[in-house]
C-alpha cells in the first residue's frame, strides 16, 4: 500500500483552493487515513506560526501551507503575508536543528490552479522523502491538541 | 511602550540548562504589542522549547502562561498559586517585568527571554522606532517634537553635525536624520528662533544623577 | 619657556594662516607622529592633531599634541566629545593648556560605528557647540560648568569646525554662528571642491557678520587620484565634490593624477586668498603629508612668518 503511517503531514490550506470543499476534503481524509490532517482555513494570511509549530511538536513530521493562487485572494495580501509567517517558522525551527523543508508554501499558479488533491499528493510525497520527525521519534504523538487551535 | 525582542533561541537554552519545570511566562503588555512576548509568543517559544526538548530526550515539562502586566504587583501576585509547581520562569516581560516577578518571588531563578530595546513606538505593522530615552527633562518643545537625544545619533543639541546629507544621517542611509526633521518642523510652524540660541549642557542627574529613579506619589498611595 | 599660539599671531597681524594636519599612529612610537610633523615644519603655522579619527583607537592627541610642541612645532589639539564626558574634557583643557598646548579645535567627532570599536558607548556628554562655550567660560569666566572657580585659566585658542556642504544650507549657517556665539575664535571647514555652494554659504555667513567675528580658514584637500575623488563624493557624509573635478581627474594618465590633484588644490587655495572674508587654509592631505611644502611653495605661502617663540 502506497500511503503507509509512516509519515504524518499537517496541511492547512485556503478555501479558495480549487477543489478544497467539504465533500472534497472528507474524500482525501479517506484516502489518506491519518496520514494527513487537514485543516482548512478561511485565509492563509489568518495562519500563524504557533499553528506550524504545534503540528510539529505534537503530531506532524511536516507542516505545510497551500495558498491560493497569486493575486486571488480575497483580503488582498493574505498569501503573501503567510509566506514571511512560513519563513519566519522555518527560521525557528531551523534554530533548533531541525530541517527548515519540514515547513513550507506552496502557491498555486494563477493560469492553471492545481486542486487540493493535487497539491495533497505531491506534498505528501515530499513528506515521505524525509526521514522521520526527530521530535516525535522519541516522544508520543498527540493528535488533538493542533487541530482547536488552527480554526 | 517599551520594545523588545526575543534572544537566540540557544543562548535561552544555556540558561534553562538544569531546571526540569519551567514556566513560560508572558505578558500582554508592551512586549505584546511588539509582538516578542504575548499570549501568541510565549506559546510559540514553549512549543519550540518541548521540541527541542524531545529532540533531545529530555525530560522537562514546559508550561505556558501569560499576565496582563508583569510589570504591576497587583497582576504578578496571580502566580502565586501555581509558581510552586516549577523550579524555574522564563519570562518574555521586558527588563522591569522579569525583575517585577523576580522581587515578588525570590525563592526561584527568573531567566529574561528577550532582550528588552527601547522606548519607542510602533510606526507600522513590524516597524518599530526609539524616541524616547526617558532623560526625566523632557525638551520636545523647543525641538517641534522630535527628540534629538533618542534620535540623533551624536545626540546633538544645537543643530545637525556635518555629516547630514539629504535628510539622511551618516552613520547608515536608512536612518533619518534627527535634525532634518526638526527643522523642517520648525520652519513649518515658523518657529526656527528657537534654534538659534545656544542649548546648555544636558542635565543628566535626572536621568542617572543618583542611582535608579523612583517616582512617589502620595496621592496614589492606599 | 612661554608658550602662544602660532595660528593666533599670525591672524591677529592679519596674516593668511597655514595649517595642516597629522594623524597620530596606531601603536606607541612617537618617531611616527614625529616624522610626519617634520614634514611640515617651515611650511605651516600650526599642526591639527587629530583625535581617534574615524573612531579608530590611536596614540592620544594630547600626547602626540605634547610630542609636537616639544619637537618646536604650534600643534592644535583636536578634541571629540564622543569619547569623553564633561568632567574628562574640562581637565585635559586644563591638562592641555598647563604642558603647552594653546590650541584646540572642538569638535562632535566620527561616530563610533565607524571604527575598530563599534560597541563602544559613544558619550556625547556635551555637543560640540556646548564644548566651545565651555572652554570660552573656562578661559574667560575662569568658571567650569556649574560654577566652580579656576585658579589659572587655560590659555587656548578656540577652534570649531564647520561643513559648508552638509544639509540643511540654510540652518549651516545659524550653525555656524551659533559656534562663534559660543565663543569660537577661529573656523576650519570641511575641504572645499564646490566654490558654488562655499560662495552661498560664506556670503551668508558675511551678511551675518560672521566673518568679522571670527577667523575662517578654507579647508583644502589633495586628491590623490580619481579613484578618491569618486570615493569621497560617494562615500563620505558632507564631502561634496563635482562632477566636473572627477572629470578633471580621469582625463589625465594615472602616473600623473597627483600632480594633478596637487593643481586642483594650489587652484583652491589661490582663489581662497581673494576671498574676502576668509583668514587662511587648513591643508588636510589625508597619508600625505609630503604634499603639503610643495601645496604651499606653490601657492606662494612660504615662507612662513618666524614665530613670536622663537
Amino acid at each position: 500500500m502506497r500511503y503507509n503511517n509512516s509519515r504524518t503531514l499537517a496541511l492547512f490550506y485556503c478555501q479558495n483552493v480549487p477543489g478544497a470543499g467539504e465533500r472534497e476534503r472528507i474524500g482525501l481524509e479517506k484516502k489518506y487515513g491519518l496520514s494527513i490532517r487537514f485543516f482548512p482555513i478561511a485565509c492563509s494570511g489568518r495562519l500563524e506560526p504557533v499553528h506550524l509549530l504545534s503540528a510539529l511538536e505534537n503530531f506532524a513530521d511536516a507542516a505545510y501551507v497551500i495558498t491560493c493562487p497569486q493575486g486571488m485572494c480575497r483580503y488582498f495580501e493574505g498569501n503573501l503575508r503567510a509566506i514571511k509567517r512560513v519563513r519566519r517558522t522555518q527560521d525557528i525551527i531551523a534554530g533548533i536543528g531541525l530541517e527548515r523543508e519540514r515547513v513550507g508554501i506552496v502557491t498555486g499558479l494563477k493560469e492553471d490552479p492545481k486542486t487540493l488533491a493535487e497539491h495533497a499528493e505531491e506534498i505528501f510525497d515530499k513528506t515521505l522523502q524525509m526521514g522521520r520527525s526527530p521530535v516525535l521519534d522519541k516522544g508520543e504523538a498527540n493528535y488533538d491538541h493542533c487541530a482547536t487551535e488552527a480554526h | 511602550m517599551i520594545t523588545a525582542q526575543q534572544k537566540p533561541i540557544n543562548e535561552i537554552r544555556g540558561m534553562l540548562g538544569p531546571y526540569k519545570r519551567i514556566l513560560v511566562l508572558g505578558c500582554a503588555s508592551c512586549v505584546a504589542e511588539c509582538a516578542a512576548g504575548g499570549q501568541k509568543e510565549t506559546a510559540m517559544l514553549a512549543s519550540t522549547l518541548r521540541m527541542m526538548a524531545k529532540m533531545n530526550n529530555e525530560d522537562v515539562t514546559i508550561h505556558e502562561h501569560t499576565l496582563d502586566r508583569q510589570c504591576v504587583r497587583d497582576f504578578v501576585v496571580r502566580l502565586d498559586e501555581i509558581i510552586s509547581s516549577y523550579d524555574a520562569v522564563l519570562s518574555l516581560g521586558c527588563g522591569a517585568g522579569v525583575q517585577a516577578v523576580a522581587e515578588m518571588f525570590s525563592e526561584i531563578p527568573i531567566i529574561p527571554a528577550l532582550n528588552t530595546e527601547f522606548i519607542g513606538e510602533t510606526r507600522a505593522q513590524g516597524l518599530w522606532m526609539e524616541n524616547c530615552l526617558g532623560c526625566g527633562d523632557c525638551m520636545l518643545y523647543y525641538f517641534g517634537g522630535v527628540c534629538p537625544l533618542a534620535r540623533c545619533s551624536k545626540q546633538l543639541f544645537n543643530g545637525p553635525c556635518g555629516g547630514s546629507v539629504g535628510g539622511r544621517c551618516e552613520i547608515n542611509q536608512d536612518v533619518d536624520c534627527a535634525w532634518q526633521q526638526i527643522i523642517d518642523r520648525l520652519t513649518r510652524f515658523g518657529a526656527m528662533d528657537r534654534l538659534e540660541m545656544i542649548y546648555p549642557p544636558k542635565n543628566w542627574s535626572r536621568k542617572q544623577g543618583g542611582g535608579p529613579r523612583k517616582i512617589i506619589r502620595e496621592d496614589q498611595q492606599r | 619657556m612661554k608658550y602662544v599660539s602660532r595660528l593666533k599671531s599670525v591672524l591677529e597681524k592679519g596674516g593668511f594662516a597655514v595649517t595642516s594636519e597629522c594623524g597620530p599612529p596606531k601603536g606607541a612610537d612617537p618617531q611616527a607622529i614625529l616624522k610626519k610633523a617634520e614634514l611640515l615644519r617651515g611650511k605651516v603655522d600650526s599642526v591639527n592633531v587629530t583625535d581617534n579619527q574615524t573612531g579608530v583607537v590611536r596614540l592620544s592627541s594630547m600626547a602626540a599634541g605634547v610630542l609636537i610642541r616639544q619637537a618646536g612645532l604650534d600643534p592644535v589639539l583636536q578634541m571629540v566629545v564622543r569619547d569623553r564626558n564633561r568632567i574628562a574634557l574640562q581637565s585635559d583643557i586644563l591638562g592641555a593648556s598647563a604642558i603647552g598646548i594653546r590650541n584646540v579645535l572642538c569638535l562632535s567627532g566620527d561616530h563610533q560605528s565607524f571604527g575598530n570599536q563599534p560597541d563602544a558607548v559613544g558619550v556625547f556628554d556635551l555637543d560640540s557647540i556646548q564644548f566651545v562655550q565651555v572652554v570660552k567660560n573656562m578661559r574667560d569666566e575662569r568658571v567650569v560648568i556649574g560654577g566652580d572657580t579656576l585658579g589659572q585659566p587655560p590659555d587656548m585658542f578656540i577652534g570649531a569646525a564647520a561643513n559648508p556642504f552638509a544639509d540643511p544650507l540654510d540652518f549651516r549657517v545659524v550653525r555656524l554662528a551659533k559656534k562663534i556665539n559660543a565663543g569660537a575664535d577661529f573656523i576650519q571647514t570641511q575641504c572645499i571642491f564646490n566654490f558654488e555652494r562655499f560662495d552661498k554659504w560664506l556670503s551668508a555667513a558675511r551678511d551675518r557678520g560672521l566673518t568679522e567675528k571670527a577667523c575662517i580658514l578654507g579647508g583644502v584637500t589633495p586628491l590623490k587620484s580619481a579613484g578618491m575623488a569618486r570615493y569621497m563624493k560617494t562615500k563620505v557624509s558632507g564631502i561634496d565634490v563635482p562632477d566636473e573635478l572627477i572629470r578633471r581627474m580621469e582625463c589625465v594618465s594615472k602616473d600623473r593624477q597627483r600632480e594633478e590633484g596637487i593643481r586642483i588644490c594650489v587652484e583652491t587655495i589661490e582663489r581662497l586668498k581673494q576671498t574676502p572674508g576668509i583668514r587662511g587654509v587648513h591643508i588636510m592631505a589625508i597619508e600625505w603629508e609630503e604634499a603639503v611644502g610643495e601645496i604651499a611653495q606653490r601657492a606662494g605661502l612660504l615662507p612662513r612668518p618666524v614665530p613670536d617663540d622663537q
